[in-house]
């Protein structure tokens, strides 16, 4: 296993810059997802890690050798592809065994290996099935361990997940996470899917117009998104971003203020904002059925239960939101609620460089 | 049944037109192949024979050799057009500059008419006036002219030689349009798992290509066997019977010695041979829809 190390890489189609300026370290051993909506650079990041795509510039290195210039095979990686592109007109052990050969290796060496990754992924069964005779997972696990008998250095993802469905998604979410576990692999994953990223990785880069947005833990990154896009990205339903300008106690919007901590409303200040955004998770939003000091009003738009948990779009002055609440307490459309932000858990973002306060 | 007895109305016209130019004639052929006719299109005067026509056909000489000449032109040009082919093709599926340019110059043996072509190619082989002498006389790379088609040895090789400079452009389009399908993913994974440019071609876009090289390959089977234009017009079969292939002598029998009675069965034989590869031809194309 192995560290990988991104410095200032660039690469363009035509005038685009698809990744621009990327600069990222994953440790040996590390799980880290680049994640980001479609046409970020994430894929096009891992391209390059992957030696299918050149560089434009910057340099990548792998285990402390500069690989700019080597073909993939010398890179000592292994892919999963989006459509698993398992080699149809092959058998399960021959896809399996396709890496191994291609490197000359000794025929009973491959066989043991194929073996040990069929029992580990639980397709010994399948072996001698064409790829089109298996089930979405079944693909998978064989695109899996096509990557796994090679015993790469790095283990690079491209929405594997992607093409299952819902059910089969969450399955193999928790058996990838195993694999890391036991291989203790340095694995770079690319999704679009901000759950996946959260629930798996051990580290996600935050991608978005190319460039790196934010890198640091799901935890972090959820707790303190670096800037507005971060914030609307990470996590579902995505956080409220209202609209708000600094006023001499706090914040106020069309119709209703908020008085802040001094410690935040010095930070904005310092910053010298003008306009700012208002950032908070639905969970950090007590719901009040009476005017209470500190708290300000809202109404229901409508009511969303989803069983475990029921959300609540809310008009505050001129601005949608997204709040919850236990789904044993009733609300009705039009009802005015009076919302108590947890201050703890407030965040601002300048309203022109979308960068947290 | 009552319900669909308006669907065979509609689509009547089209069967009766069928009938009257492809099965009338396929039946007429069958039937005249058991007469002798006499040397005249006085067809009423013709005598039952059975099955003796066909016993004439296989058993005469003349067919034997034309026979071993059908079967080398028919491989060579289909072997040599598919190689050719899928060579340009695979030059041509790589982007360089003025890829377009030659594409399109290269289809154009493909369309030009083969009458017309045929005509050009005896006049560039004739061994007196022939473009291809000439040249190789002015540079002095020959004190004779070359004797391309008055030569009982190389009359065949040069008819393959034309043909399949008339039909390689058609492999090449079926062949690049197979490697466009070739999923690119696949490609790149077959890259990381350590593939050479060569191991790829063999192990991805040579087993992706395998339906339509199959289907291509049938088509200029099917295409050569029959292929009347160019040995008729450049040869006609000479000299001495040496190009001379199923199909020229089907047509010599028919309408130079007027003996339809024969020709017919020398044509059953040749659509029964058709029918085989028309037979597998279709196998192949609806094999790949086959649920395995």
């Amino acid at each position: 296993m192995a560290e990988v190390r991104l410095e200032n890489v660039r690469k363009g189609y035509g005038e685009a810059l698809a990744v621009d300026d990327l600069s990222l370290t994953i440790a040996d051993g590390e799980f880290v997802a680049l994640v980001g909506p479609s046409g970020c650079g994430k894929t096009t990041t891992l391209n390059m890690i992957a030696g299918l795509l050149e560089l434009d510039g910057g340099e990548i290195s792998i285990d402390g050798r500069r690989v700019n210039d080597l073909d993939p095979k010398d890179r000592d990686i292994a892919m999963v592809f989006q459509n698993y592109a398992l080699y149809p007109n092959k058998s399960v052990r021959k896809n399996l065994a396709f890496p191994l050969q291609m490197r000359g290796m000794a025929r009973g060496e491959i066989a043991r290996r194929v073996d040990e990754a069929a029992r580990m992924l639980d397709i010994g069964h399948l072996l001698e099935r064409r790829p089109r005779e298996l089930s979405g997972g079944q693909q998978q696990r064989v695109a899996l361990g096509r990557a796994l008998v090679r015993e790469p250095k790095v283990f690079l993802m491209d929405e594997p997940l992607s093409n299952l469905d819902a059910k089969l998604r969450v399955q193999m979410r928790s058996e990838l996470k195993r694999f890391h576990q036991d291989l203790k692999a340095t694995i770079v994953y690319v999704t679009h899917d901000q759950l996946e990223a959260m629930t798996m990785a051990d580290r996600m880069a935050v991608m978005h117009g190319g460039k790196l947005q934010q890198y640091d833990t799901p935890e972090r990154v959820y707790a303190h998104p670096a800037n507005a896009f971060v914030a609307s990205f990470v996590g579902s339903p995505a956080m409220n971003l209202i609209p708000a300008r600094l006023t001499e106690t706090g914040i106020a919007g069309d119709g209703w203020q908020l008085a802040l901590p001094p410690a935040l409303l010095a930070r904005a200040r310092q910053a010298g904002s003008a306009g700012v955004l208002l950032g908070v998770r639905h969970g950090a939003i007590g719901l009040l059925p009476a005017a209470t000091p500190g708290a300000v009003e809202a109404r229901v738009l409508t009511v969303e239960p989803t069983g475990d948990i029921t959300f609540l779009n809310l008009r505050l002055g001129e601005s949608a939101l997204v709040a919850s609440a236990a789904p044993d307490r009733h609300f009705t459309p039009g009802q005015p609620l009076w919302l108590e932000f947890d201050m703890a858990r407030l965040h601002l973002f300048d309203a022109a460089s979308e960068l947290a306060l | 049944m009552v319900r669909h007895r308006a669907d065979y109305l509609y689509v009547a016209p089209a069967i009766l037109v069928m009938g009257l130019v492809i099965a009338y004639p396929v039946w007429f052929t069958f039937y005249l192949s058991v007469f002798s006719t006499p040397p005249n299109l006085a067809l009423e005067d013709k005598i039952f024979v059975g099955l003796d026509n066909y016993g004439r056909i296989l058993g005469a000489d003349s067919v034997r050799e034309a026979s071993l000449n059908t079967l080398v032109w028919t491989v060579a040009s289909t072997g040599f057009a598919f190689v050719l082919g899928f060579g340009a093709a695979l030059a041509l599926n790589r982007p360089f500059r003025g890829r377009g340019l030659l594409r399109g110059t290269l289809l154009v043996p493909y369309v030009i008419s083969a009458v017309a072509a045929a005509y050009v190619w005896r006049w560039l082989l004739h061994s007196d006036l022939g473009v291809i002498s000439a040249l190789a006389m002015a540079s002095g790379l020959r004190s004779t002219p070359f004797n391309f088609l008055d030569n009982t040895d190389t009359v065949l090789a040069s008819l393959i030689m034309v043909n399949v400079w008339k039909e390689f452009p058609f492999v090449m389009i079926m062949m690049l349009a197979g490697l466009q399908t070739v999923p690119d993913q696949l490609l790149r994974a077959a890259q990381v798992d350590g593939a050479g440019p060569w191991q790829r071609f063999w192990h991805i876009t040579v087993p992706h290509l395998g339906n339509v090289s199959l289907v291509t390959i049938l088509l200029l089977l099917a295409a050569n066997f029959n292929g009347f234009t160019i040995p008729w017009v450049m040869t006609g079969g000479g000299p001495a019977g040496a190009s001379e292939i199923w199909i020229t002598q089907i047509y010599q029998l028919a309408f130079g010695r007027i003996r339809f009675g024969l020709a017919s069965a020398y044509s059953v034989i040749l659509f029964a041979v058709m029918m085989t590869m028309g037979y597998f031809y279709v196998r192949a194309l609806v094999g790949k829809d086959r649920p395995s």
